[in-house]
């Protein structure tokens, strides 16, 4: 369809939204392997040098005690990215397949998801200030790793995706049933 | 599709949307992007298995300072590798590092490969590893030659001394004791340090310790095949008439020991020693350049006497000149006459005597010759404090005639009684002699002549008593009486007395008198005649 004032194309559902939104859906999946595995901050102190991912730098918190802090990261960089990617996955799995099954509740799902995902993000800005301003020379420095790049990937990728995902279509399924 | 149809109906001015449909397959730009995702993922994973080295263990007997998944394998300050894990190892008496080397690190891992853990040391050498304190403590690795693969180490305590790669040659010591040595000990040569203990260890038979010392180049090659390796440690102190000297390679050899070694100027220079070659390390440099004589004749000596005070290594010497050592003292008891000697071995080293002249008898028959001037082998005593015995070969033309017992393995020296053996057996022939003389009689006879005496003393006393008895008193009046008489004629000799003045006067008169005859005498001589004739009258004075 063609706007008739603007001559935009227009259209009726986010165009091609099941298959972009599985697209990134993936690519993220695969991004949030090596976010994971590969360090994400490198601390140098002293001539010591310590490589952390985002898992070990939840325990090394967990083990001094900062659970409250371990519990944020934890919260903010491994639960909410996998739970965002399986939510998205399980309702795009539900469309596909067109469920019926409580609609309503799966659109709160992906609210929700569209809302929290931007703060995932917390992490890669702590490491980004964290590399800013540690830079004591031979004192100490931190450095971003490479994990810290994949992990950016990984939330922009689901950003992307949730965006992309169109949740009418949830409901669509409904519709031709009843018909 | 209720809500669009609503939505038209509303605005029913506007026009009509058209409809468009895409036809056939189109592919969305948007997988691209886990395409991308997909790239980088697999050249990770490649990236991954293709810098996989190789995984090796290595056990050492503590893990202090070594951290699972942080401890690096480092080769010259170069990361080669990382401790993946450490876990104990069966017995709980070592403990099994797995680390991950870097690849390409395969040929460098075969059996001569060592591995050590870098931590601050302080040892008399110096400090070492100051940059662990804040780093953490790392695995340093001599990558090994070129030989058999392994991927299981054992891992040093002490660090070695890095010489791979290095321009030099190792030499091997053989030394009797380690004494202060240590690894990395210097290595001296005209007082610069050329070198340093690598390693060492005891022998097979645990009867010597090897030393294992490495060379820098281009001082190798002041290495010869007849160089002399000295223990250079601690201070070298020499009296003498000269003075007081005092020798030492460097400070540092004083705390912590060193090597020395030089090539004695009386031998030709051998030539380069060949790397490894195995050298003796003498305990001092005068050991060293004794050792440069190279010809000892041994010699076998019997003594009788007791040589408490002989040492293996005392010197033997020829009118004062050191010419040889004893090697070595035993006991014997000799079944066929059943007395018991003492052999002792010496060295004698012809080439510290000048030989003038023309040679002009062989070895043996100028020893033979010289035993029957005389030669004879003799303990004597180097310090009356120590009581340190040597022995000393001379001249004794007087002694009794011997001849060398040209024996195997060794021949043997005649030798004289010492000193003090020649005055122990005079005193011993003296006693002998004492012995025989009649004592007891003596000492019978010697008792009655005391009797006698006595009785004569006796006798004397009873004559002296009765001397006191009878001739004392009588004594005593006589002795009165000429003290009276002495004191009378005293009182009468006194020139105030008038008994002296009349005699003074009646000599006076007796010397006029005198001079009278004397003039009458004269004047008769002269005038004979007047005896008869009388005086005359014109000759009177």
């Amino acid at each position: 369809m063609i706007c008739p004032r603007c001559g935009s194309v227009l259209h009726q559902r986010k165009p091609r939204s099941l298959s972009r939104t599985w697209a990134l859906v993936i690519a993220a999946f695969i991004f949030y392997i090596p976010a994971n595995v590969l360090p994400i901050t490198k601390v140098t102190s002293l001539g010591h040098a310590q490589s952390d991912t985002i898992m070990s730098g939840v325990i090394y918190f967990l083990q001094t005690g900062m659970w409250p802090i371990a519990l944020v990261i934890f919260i903010a960089s491994i639960f909410v990215p996998l739970a965002k990617l399986l939510i998205l996955t399980f309702l795009l799995i539900s469309v596909q397949r067109k469920w019926q099954w409580r609609p309503k509740d799966r659109t709160r799902l992906y609210r929700i998801t569209e809302a929290i995902g931007r703060w995932s993000m917390t992490d890669i800005f702590v490491v980004t200030i964290l590399v800013a301003l540690v830079k004591l020379g031979a004192l100490a420095t931190i450095d971003a790793g490479p994990g810290a790049i994949y992990f950016a990937a990984v939330v922009v990728t689901t950003i992307f995706a949730a965006m992309s995902f169109d949740p009418r279509l949830i409901w669509d399924s409904m519709e031709t049933n009843h018909e | 599709m209720n809500e669009q149809d609503s939505g038209s109906g509303n605005h029913s001015s506007t026009p009509e949307a058209i409809v468009k449909t895409k036809k056939g397959f189109s592919f969305s730009i948007v997988w691209l992007v886990p395409l991308v995702a997909v790239l980088i993922g697999g050249w990770l994973v490649y990236k991954a298995v293709s810098e996989k080295g190789p995984t090796i263990t290595i056990t050492f007997d503590t893990a202090e300072g070594l951290e699972a998944g942080k401890t690096k394998i480092k080769y010259k300050d170069v990361e080669v590798g990382q401790v993946e894990s450490i876990t104990l190892g069966k017995g709980l008496s070592h403990v099994i590092v797995t680390a991950e080397m870097t690849k390409g690190a395969e040929p460098y891992l075969t059996e001569s490969t060592r591995f050590w853990v870098v931590r601050a040391r302080v040892a008399a050498g110096g400090v070492s590893g100051l940059g662990t304190i804040f780093s953490g403590a790392y695995i340093g690795i001599e990558p090994g030659k070129p030989g058999k693969r392994t991927l299981s180490f054992k891992g040093l305590e002490i660090p070695p001394v890095i010489t791979t790669g290095l321009p030099g040659a190792h030499f091997m010591l053989k030394a009797e004791k380690l004494g202060s040595l240590d690894i990395g000990s210097p290595v001296y040569y005209r007082q610069i340090k050329v070198g340093q203990v690598v390693a060492y260890e005891l022998e097979e038979d645990d009867k010597a310790v090897d030393i294992k010392i490495f060379i820098d180049a281009p001082h190798h090659e002041a290495v010869r095949r007849n160089t002399r390796f000295w223990n250079a440690s601690g201070l070298d102190v020499s009296v003498d008439a000269g003075g007081i000297k005092v020798n030492t390679e460097s400070f540092v050899a004083l705390l912590v020991g060193g090597i020395a070694f030089d090539t004695p100027a009386n031998l030709e220079p051998g030539g380069p020693a060949p790397e490894n070659q195995t050298f003796r390390l003498y305990e001092s440099r005068e050991q060293s350049l004794e050792a440069a004589y190279v010809e000892k004749r041994p010699w076998l000596l019997h003594f009788e006497g007791s040589v408490r005070g002989l040492t293996v290594g005392a010197p033997v010497d020829f009118r004062g000149i050191e010419i040889g050592r004893v090697t070595d003292i035993n006991l014997e008891f000799d079944w066929k006459k059943r007395a018991f000697h003492i052999p002792v071995l010496i060295e004698l080293e012809p080439e510290k005597i000048d030989w003038v002249g023309k040679k002009t008898m062989d070895r043996r028959e100028g020893m033979d010759f010289l035993v029957e001037k005389g030669l004879r082998a003799q303990l004597k005593q180097g310090s009356l404090i120590t009581g340190q015995l040597y022995v000393a070969l001379d001249m004794y033309p007087d002694a009794t005639p011997a001849k060398i017992v040209w024996g195997e393995p060794y021949a043997e020296l005649p030798t004289i009684p010492t000193p003090l053996e020649e005055i122990t057996r005079n005193v011993s022939k003296i006693i002998d002699k004492f012995e025989k003389i009649p004592l007891e009689q003596i000492g019978n006879d010697l008792r009655d002549t005391m009797a006698h005496l006595n009785k004569v003393t006796e006798d004397l006393q009873k004559l002296v008593q009765n001397l006191d008895a009878s001739v004392v008193p009588a004594a005593n009046a006589t002795l009165e009486q000429t003290q009276k008489t002495l004191i009378k004629v005293d009182r009468l000799l006194n020139a105030e007395s008038p008994t002296g003045h009349e005699l003074k006067r009646a000599l006076g008169e007796l010397a006029d008198a005198a001079r009278n005859i004397s003039i009458l005498a004269d004047y008769l001589e002269r005038h004979p005649d007047s005896l008869v004739f009388g005086k005359e009258k014109g000759n009177e004075k």
